[in-house]
């Protein structure tokens, strides 16, 4: 009995030991057990592969016995929505051109300049606990850990792990992701109007406020080919001045649009242009939308309108270049004090049905590897 | 050398090795696609529960690490923690089972049932204390509900797979 106990005894000691052990070479990052999952990846997907093909009826039967309503309904509000994006995708085609082309005469990094490797979700965590999934491109693809993952609709997460042919990506749902990104809060478009003051009539002044749409004057031409300036109409608001006649506001100061006589561009006023505000977006799991912290309780920025879009700041230190759609603002926690609001974030990519996507070949800063 | 070999292979361990590769691959295609409330069921966990259920604690917890380890080499987080749960798991199943004067087939699947709880329970704390935010939340008792229920239900096909897979060599010659 007693010869037992010490057998068990040491056993246990020894689990514990090589547990301990395991978890704190892997914390670590080494790079034997890197290897060693590599291997066992190698090994082990002939065997996934073909219990996959195996399993897939079973999978199908549950699929259609537990989701037949939810397809269905998703398969009508989606050809809804088909035709409703039609119109809208070809607007913003021209938009989005506009902008890489404004974006490049400026010098300034576009997402058309990054190589990116398109890759197929192969497989989800099977974990409760961790927001992963498995792409079946890696290293031969140029994929390096803390690269951006986007879909169609936009930014899904970044890179963690890197194996010869797979990758494993953590969703921006995970509570591990953080992602420094701007709220575009586009301003209420007011427009105060000062009647013109009767120098015969007494001094006092009427003000109206209306809600107004005004063209600017096309006057810059460009020497971009198939690009014409000021295409798209932008809001301006006009500004009683002391004589009493009204200006555009972007007629004071610096930037006049279609003053300054070095730029070929048209700068529009900039009083009506959306605000920018940045802030650090934060996955809180599966159940929870991600959140933004840190967004400044700023006069100018006003309140966050719920529906602003939510993209990626860029930046040095960013894990993603700037630009990319994350999502739209669902949800705004105001905080006393100058505590900024907490914002609640719609995602823009549905997780739950990942397929293709695309891995921006764009390794941040803070996750390349130091050299010692 | 082809004996050597042959004692290898038939070891019970190689045998729980390899059922645990049967499992893991089930783990990752059609238990991670079927997600009953939204729930991944954790056969590798019932693997872990049974074979502490099948051969007592000592050898429970020795398969419930390497069933654990296995799993590791799926999973992004640290290599061992699973191991480690598992173990615990694994010998709870078989040092709960010995209160048992006379177990039956349900006093098996409320052993399965529990030890199965308490294993969703101990691995989001294990993720916390290395490291991982938001994993201990309220959801963590669905998890382990929905877990449980199922390894309970399954507990007795997959003890008896265990009884095979761990048997002794001498009894399997």
């Amino acid at each position: 009995m007693a010869g037992y106990s010490f057998t068990r005894r040491r056993a246990i000691l020894l689990l514990s030991l090589t547990s301990v052990l395991l978890i704190t070479l892997d914390l670590r990052g080494s790079s034997l057990i890197n290897f060693t999952r590599s291997a066992f990846g190698v090994v082990f997907r002939p065997i996934e592969s073909a219990t996959r093909v195996v399993t897939r009826p079973i999978q199908n039967t549950w699929n259609g016995i537990t989701h037949y309503n939810e397809v269905v309904d998703e398969n009508r509000r989606l050809r809804d929505l088909v035709a409703y994006d039609e119109g809208a995708t070809v607007a913003a085609i021209a938009s989005v051109r506009e902008a890489q082309e404004l974006l490049a005469l400026n010098g300034l990094p576009t997402l058309a300049g990054i190589s990116s490797c398109t890759a197929q979700v192969v497989g989800n965590s099977p974990s409760n606990f961790s927001q992963t999934v498995e792409l079946n491109r890696g290293s031969e693809c140029g994929i390096k850990v803390g690269m951006p993952v986007l879909n169609a609709a936009g930014m899904i997460g970044k890179v963690t792990d890197v194996y010869s042919k797979r990758a494993v990506v953590m969703l921006i749902t995970d509570p591990g992701y953080s992602l420094s990104v701007k709220v575009v809060n586009t301003p209420p478009t007011t427009t105060t109007t000062t009647l013109p003051v009767d120098p015969n009539a007494s001094t006092t002044s009427t003000t109206t406020t209306t809600t107004t749409t005004t063209t600017i004057p096309r006057t810059t031409t460009s020497t971009i080919k198939g690009f014409t300036p000021g295409g798209t109409a932008a809001p301006t608001t006009t500004q009683a001045s002391s004589t009493g006649s009204t200006s555009p506001t972007g007629a004071v100061g610096p930037n006049q649009p279609g003053k300054n006589t070095k730029s070929p561009i048209t700068v529009p006023p900039g009083v009506d242009l959306p605000l920018r505000e940045t802030g650090a977006l934060e996955g809180r799991g599966l159940s929870k939308r991600p959140i933004i912290r840190f967004v400044e309780n700023q006069p100018r920025f006003g309140s966050v309108a719920v529906g602003s879009p939510v993209i990626s700041a860029g930046g040095a230190t960013s894990l993603a270049p700037p630009d990319i759609v994350v999502g739209t603002v669902s949800r705004v926690v105001k905080r006393t004090g100058t505590l900024g609001p907490i914002l609640e974030v719609k995602l823009s990519a549905n997780l739950d049905s990942l397929n293709f996507v695309r891995v921006l070949l764009y390794q941040p800063i803070t996750e390349r590897p130091t050299v010692p | 050398m082809i004996e050597r070999l042959v004692f290898i292979a038939e070891a019970r361990y190689t045998r729980l090795v390899l059922v645990a590769l049967l499992f893991l691959s089930l783990q990752t295609t059609i238990f991670n696609e079927m997600r009953p409330f939204g729930v991944c069921l954790q056969v590798m966990l019932l693997l872990a529960a049974s074979s502490g259920l099948a051969k007592g604690s000592q050898t429970g917890a020795i398969a419930g690490f390497i069933v654990g380890l296995l799993y590791d080499m799926v999973l992004t987080t640290p290599m061992g923690l699973c191991a480690a749960v598992f173990a615990i798991v694994g010998y709870l199943a078989g040092f709960v089972h010995t209160f048992v004067h006379e177990s039956t087939w349900w006093s098996r699947m409320l052993a399965s049932l529990g030890v199965s709880a308490i294993g969703m329970f101990i691995l989001p704390i294990a993720f916390t204390i290395t490291g991982a935010d938001g994993v201990l939340t309220t959801r963590v008792f669905l998890v382990a509900f929905v877990v449980a229920v199922f390894n309970a239900a399954l507990s007795l096909p997959v003890e008896w797979v265990c009884n095979w897979a761990i048997k002794d060599e001498a009894m399997v010659r």
